[in-house]
């Protein structure tokens, strides 16, 4: 049977299915040709940076927290950051390597999460993880305990798997033993098997062709792959410390969205997330890392979207080994946490989030209470990336009859793994050809 | 012996979805002993893993259909018996729920043999803590409901 797709359409989806939040996509075509793609966020704007003014500037890394079930350390970790650097304090040693811990479940968590339930479907042929478990029982049993592990770390370390509440400002509130990290160690060593058959698993997909040429951007630190602080780095040239972030990305509200689109200033679009860590830090991944990816013959030049989901798995082997090795080397600190005394002024924090790049900015008085705050999430970062991408993809597969077209853009919106509730300061696929 | 499993579904910062997770307290208070009590936020895998090993299970979720605030609606699931009610679903990971739980635990041969859903129907979900006081009325009534539950799967020769 042939198919001849009218020469103007419209595709909409008004509500995206397995993604972090709620929002949808509109694609119009015109005389045979992409003549508009929009990602519209609709969830309602939730307004945390204003009701930071006027708290205690020991709140955010509580209060933020809330603005994700899933990557709520990303939340705790760029607000440490933010006040501690407003207030001239660095934390170090130990208890710097439990946040990385804590960080690491974090990633563990989500990537296997994005991978098993929302992402594989697309590849398998399924609506969604239900579907695809009939058929491939073991392999997502052991995706569920894979994130199990991520789960088990949040919980000794954060006190709680969602929204944990044992960080503070300037460190913890209770550091572990070494005696009850011990039998995490073990646990991610089967994590780190399971994390290396995911590799192997995602890295035999099919993967449609597209390439893109966004700039990357991600943080980069001499002596790991960066997770928090650090310089903020481009596949370009750019380098900024997390001070300069104001001067150099532009946030600018657009109608169809509650989230604000980011653009660099004078260099437009740019990418942030694990395709961008993974570029620009590939020689800083870990040996079984490296190994992994060398296996499946992914490098750092990769720059098909729809190959996030093999660089996802990739960073879950990476999070395993470095947690092990945390464990491995922990000498508990003599404080669960370093005294913090409020300074007047601005602090900026950066960290990697599972989707990319997560900054926060605080103004803080004398007294400690908070004046200003700003956060950009990735995904407010990443909306004009996905755009480009959802039109590059469309320009290329016109003659796909709707359905088959719209389920694609779907699938290219969930390599960015938006997380919308985040982003909402967002899914529906809607194509017009008419 | 049959294990038995009580667990409650909510959000205690989106009100009345937070019911379940009040009649689960109540209820553990009058329980014999030996009877896990588990609160989760309704993620589907940690649903999964909190009946995991059970022989049967009482939830308690909030639920929103036409009916009057407070009203309880029971559904139970055992080996052979058909799909979970079809629940409006969710698109957004952030809200897969018990339904999602229910159907990948199918899929997986992972629900207890013998599932009984007690759904609160809520007023408001709107952010903020604290329940409605058409729904905090039932609390007690509901958690009552949890313990007869109990008691008949404990009494019960769970088919294995």
């Amino acid at each position: 049977m042939t198919h001849r797709a009218p020469t103007s359409r419209t595709m909409k989806v008004d509500a995206l299915a397995r993604v972090e939040g709620e929002g949808a996509m509109h694609v119009e075509i015109r005389d045979g040709a992409v003549a508009d793609v929009q990602l519209r966020i609709y969830e309602p704007p939730r307004f945390f940076e204003a009701f930071l003014r006027g708290r205690r500037f020991t709140e955010p890394p509580d209060i933020t927290a809330r603005i994700c079930g899933i990557c709520p350390v990303a939340y705790q970790m760029s607000a440490c950051e933010a006040i501690e650097d407003a207030c001239g304090v660095e934390v170090g040693g130990p208890l710097r390597d439990l946040r990385r811990l804590l960080y690491c479940g974090e990633w563990i968590e989500s990537h296997t999460l994005h991978i098993y339930m929302l992402h594989a479907p697309d590849f398998l042929g399924y609506d969604g993880a239900i579907e695809m478990a009939a058929d491939h029982r073991a392999v997502v049993e052991d995706g569920l305990a894979l994130k199990k592990i991520g789960n088990e770390l949040l919980e000794t370390l954060g006190g709680r798997a969602i929204h944990p509440v044992n960080v503070r400002v300037g460190g913890f509130y209770r550091v572990p033993t070494r005696r009850e990290l011990a039998p995490l160690r073990d646990r991610l060593l089967r994590g780190r098997d399971l994390a290396l058959a995911t590799v192997r698993w995602v890295g035999g997909f099919d993967f449609p062709d597209l390439e893109h040429g966004h700039e990357l951007v991600a943080l980069r630190r001499p002596d790991e792959y960066a997770v928090i602080g650090g310089r903020i780095h481009s596949s370009r040239g750019l380098d900024i410390g997390a001070a300069e972030f104001d001067e150099h990305v532009l946030e600018e509200h657009v109608a169809r969205s509650t989230a604000l689109h980011a653009h660099l200033l004078e260099r437009g679009n740019y990418l942030v997330g694990p395709q961008a860590r993974f570029g620009l830090n590939f020689d800083q991944l870990s040996a079984g890392a490296r190994d992994a990816a060398g296996e499946i013959g992914l490098g750092p030049e990769s720059r098909n979207p729809f190959r996030s989901i093999v660089i996802r798995a990739v960073e879950v082997v990476q999070a395993c080994e470095e947690a092990i090795a945390i464990i491995e080397g922990y000498e508990p600190p003599d404080r669960p946490a370093i005294d913090v005394e409020p300074v007047a002024g601005v602090g900026h924090g950066v960290t990697e989030a599972p989707r990319g790049l997560l900054y926060h900015r605080y103004e803080i008085d004398a007294d400690g209470m908070i004046v200003d705050a700003r956060i950009v999430p990735p995904t407010s970062q990443n909306q004009p990336t996905i755009e480009h991408d959802l039109f590059h993809f469309v320009e290329g597969h016109l003659d796909l009859p709707d359905d088959e077209l719209g389920h694609r853009c779907e699938q290219v919106i969930r390599n960015h793994d938006p997380c919308i509730s985040c982003a909402t300061h967002f899914l529906d696929v809607t194509v017009d050809r008419a | 012996m049959t294990v038995v499993a009580v667990i409650g579904v909510g959000n205690p910062f989106r009100r009345d979805d937070g019911v379940g997770l009040e009649v689960v307290r109540r209820a553990a208070e009058r329980l014999p002993d030996g009877v896990p009590v588990v609160e989760v936020d309704g993620e589907p895998a940690r649903l999964l893993d909190a009946w995991t090993g059970a022989d049967a299970a009482v939830v308690v979720d909030a639920v929103r259909s036409d009916a009057s605030a407070g009203t309880v609606h029971r559904f139970e699931i055992r080996p052979g018996s058909e799909a979970f009610p079809p629940w409006r679903p969710g698109t957004s990971s952030h809200g897969a729920g018990l339904a999602a739980a229910v159907g990948l635990g199918q899929a997986l041969d992972r629900v207890p043999p013998h599932l009984v859903v007690l759904g609160v129907e809520g007023q408001t979900f709107s952010p903020g803590p604290g329940l409605t006081q058409a729904v905090a009325a039932v609390i007690d009534d509901v958690a009552q409901r949890v313990l007869s539950e109990v008691r008949a799967m404990k009494d019960a020769d769970v088919p294995q």
